[in-house]
Formats: C-alpha cells, sequence, structure tokens
C-alpha cells in the first residue's frame, strides 16, 4: 500500500477515535483498528494486529497516566489481576493449537452479550455506586476475579482481542468495583498485555511503522480528550456506551467465527 | 491535590500513602506516551517533507543494534521505529517503577507480585525473540 497524505490524516482519525473510546470505556480498541485497517486500507491482518497493539499501549499509557494521578485506577487491584492475566495469556498461546478458534470466538460473544445486559441491569439500581475513586470500596470475590482474569488472558491470548471487554465487566460485576474504577484499572492494565505480544510483532516485522506512527499519535490525542470526558461523564452514560460497545463486538465475534468457517 | 476523598458524608477515607509511587508511575507512562508520540509525528513529519510518503508499507525493520547509525543520518524510518520502540517500553518501564515504588513502601506482597509479573512478560518476550 502507497501512503499519501490522505492516508496519513484517515490513519490519524481512525486512532483518534479508537484512542477517544478507549479512553472511555477501559478497551484498548483493537476490535476497532483491526477491521478498519485490513478492508479500507488493504493492511495485511498481521500488521493489522501488530499496529492495533501500539495503539492499545499510545491508550493504556495516555490514559492511565492521567487515572493514576487521579486516583481513579486501583494500582494495586491492577497489578494483582495483571499477575494471572499474563500467567492466562502465556498458557493460551501454548495450548493454540489444540482449541477451536470459532468455537472460543462464538463463546466469547455469547459471554460479551451477557455481560453487556448485566451491566445495563446493573446500572439501573443506582445503590450499587461507590465514589469513583481508587480505595473508596471492599473488593469482592478476589479468588474467582483471578481465575475470570486468567480466562481473560488466555482469551486474548488465542483470539488476540477482548482483554478490556472481559476485565471492565470482571472487576464491574464480579468484584463489585465503581464502573469508572474498573475501566481505568483495565486501561492501566492493558498496555502491559500488549506490550508482551507487541515486541513479537515487531520482531517479526509485523508493525508497520508508517501505518503504526500516525494511528498512533491519533490514538494519543484521542486518549487525551476521553479522560476528560470520562472524568466528567455520569457512570451511567458510560456503561449504556459499554454495553453498546460489547453487543458490537459481540457481533463482530460471531461474524468471523462464520468467516473462519466457511473458508475452511 | 486532596488529601482525602469522602465516600459517605461521614466517613472519610483517606488515600493509601503509595501517593509517591502512583506519582512516579503516572510520570512515567505521561512521558513515556508524550515522547514516543512527539517522535514519531517528527519522524512521519520529515518523511512527507522528503517526499518519501510514496515508499510502500512494506518493509524490513532495522535491527535496534544499528538503529543508532541510521538515527544519526536522520533516516524518518529509523526516527519512527525509535518512537515505536519507546512506546512498547512504556508498559514495561512501569512495572519496573511499581516494582521500586511497592520495595519503598516495604510492602512485599506487592513487591513479588510486581515481580511476578516483569518475568512473564519478560519471559514472553524472550519466547519470542528466540522462536
Amino acid at each position: 500500500m502507497d501512503l499519501t497524505s490522505i492516508h496519513l490524516l484517515s490513519l490519524a482519525l481512525l486512532g483518534f477515535f479508537a484512542g477517544g473510546l478507549g479512553a472511555l470505556l477501559g478497551i484498548g480498541g483493537g476490535l476497532i483498528i483491526i477491521p478498519v485497517l485490513t478492508l479500507f486500507f488493504g493492511v495485511p491482518i498481521h500488521q493489522a494486529i501488530g499496529t492495533s497493539l501500539c495503539c492499545v499501549i499510545a491508550t493504556s499509557s495516555g490514559a492511565a497516566a492521567s487515572y493514576v494521578e487521579h486516583h481513579i485506577t486501583d494500582v494495586r487491584l491492577g497489578m494483582t489481576l495483571e499477575l494471572a492475566t499474563t500467567i492466562g495469556a502465556v498458557s493460551g498461546s501454548l495450548v493454540a493449537a489444540l482449541i477451536s478458534r470459532e468455537g472460543l470466538s462464538v463463546l466469547f460473544a455469547v459471554l460479551l452479550t451477557y455481560a453487556g445486559g448485566a451491566m445495563i441491569h446493573k446500572a439501573r439500581h443506582p445503590a450499587e455506586h461507590a465514589t469513583e475513586t481508587a480505595g473508596s470500596y471492599k473488593v469482592r470475590r478476589l479468588p474467582m476475579g483471578l481465575v475470570a482474569s486468567g480466562g481473560a488472558g488466555m482469551v486474548s491470548g488465542l483470539l488476540g482481542v477482548g482483554g478490556g471487554p472481559i476485565k471492565v465487566p470482571v472487576m464491574f460485576l464480579l468484584l463489585g468495583i465503581p464502573f469508572k474504577v474498573a475501566t481505568a484499572t483495565s486501561n492501566f492494565m492493558i498496555g502491559v498485555t500488549a506490550a508482551a505480544s507487541a515486541f513479537i510483532y515487531f520482531s517479526r516485522g509485523d508493525i508497520p511503522l508508517l501505518v503504526a506512527a500516525p494511528t498512533a499519535v491519533g490514538v494519543f490525542v484521542g486518549a487525551a480528550a476521553g479522560t476528560h470526558v470520562m472524568r466528567k461523564a455520569p457512570s451511567r452514560w458510560l456503561i449504556v456506551l459499554f454495553s453498546v460497545v460489547m453487543f458490537y463486538f459481540a457481533g463482530m465475534m460471531v461474524w468471523h467465527a462464520y468467516q473462519g468457517v466457511v473458508h475452511h | 491535590m486532596k488529601d482525602f476523598v469522602v465516600a459517605d458524608e461521614n466517613k472519610p477515607i483517606a488515600v493509601p500513602s503509595d501517593v509517591k509511587g502512583e506519582h512516579a508511575i503516572s510520570i512515567v507512562l505521561r512521558y513515556g506516551a508524550i515522547i514516543s508520540t512527539l517522535i514519531m509525528a517528527a519522524g512521519v513529519a520529515l518523511a512527507m517533507f522528503r517526499g518519501s510518503l510514496g515508499m510502500s508499507s512494506a518493509y524490513h525493520p532495522i535491527h535496534p543494534r544499528d538503529l543508532f547509525s541510521h538515527l544519526l543520518r536522520l533516516e524518518p524510518v529509523a526516527i519512527i521505529e525509535s518512537g515505536i520502540l519507546l512506546l512498547l517500553f512504556t508498559p514495561i518501564a512501569r512495572i519496573v517503577v511499581a516494582v521500586i515504588g511497592f520495595a519503598l513502601e516495604r510492602d512485599l506482597k506487592y513487591v513479588l507480585i510486581s515481580l511476578g509479573v516483569l518475568a512473564i512478560v519478560l519471559l514472553s518476550i524472550s519466547f519470542a525473540i528466540e522462536a
């Protein structure tokens, strides 16, 4: 693919949108960046994933810097769950050959749909909202949370997506963490998971510099804007937005699974 | 900076004592992101200025060993690559700073947890580079 200034501008815009949404909701935005790069820019899938991993790191670093500073990120909880997530991601890549990607995609879609519905349901009970500050609550069911985070890491190791969309519901629904703390802590964590894989893509030459750089610059600006909106926006709106994005992701996963079955 | 937050009007909850460690973490993340973004933007701008944007997105990464000599020649691709590498190292630097922060607070449990995360991440990177 040849790059023109129009391409650079569109890539930066794509990054701005993905970075803004990612900072707002605690997700990396791979499921936005990867399809757009492959469908509209003709970037090969491995290079699209490599680019997306760079963007996840840019979103995570840019947004988490602000959220940690303002005590919205629960750093201790983040580090604890990160341990489970990284172990899950490594074991996921070890058993990758044994597992059906299509089956896993459908299972993931079912989980996303369920979690999206459960989150909207929970948002209708305002009693559940504590102050949106790290430490203003008690973490519940941590052992289950660790197992679920390990599962989240495994799924992202296998499918290359899904870190944030699983971590946020695990913290919000299972551990009883306020929504903004859950998204800010997820934002904090996804950069580390992405970095571990990003070096693999880099060493294989699968990070296309002239695609990744303009997109990542857009992501950084978008993430800065997203953090401002997130801190002011009411949690309920963010929860509804998050659920809508989850339903979209679920649809994408089913579509991918269908394509996978058709092509094999 | 607020000294405490009020979760419930009658019960002020103190912010944990790890404010300094958190500050260090946020500084690493912020400057890692800002500096790498500026370097990448400068590389892209230089590539545009030199009119070399017509080049294909297909490329071979410069080996990090040779990066410095390419940087001295102000090659846009070398500049962008160093920005990307700085970006990729930022989350890892953040774990190292967390280990140091928890150690200064003598919080052994979280020193071990952070070291565990660091070990797994470095392990998966070394697997990748060998393979």
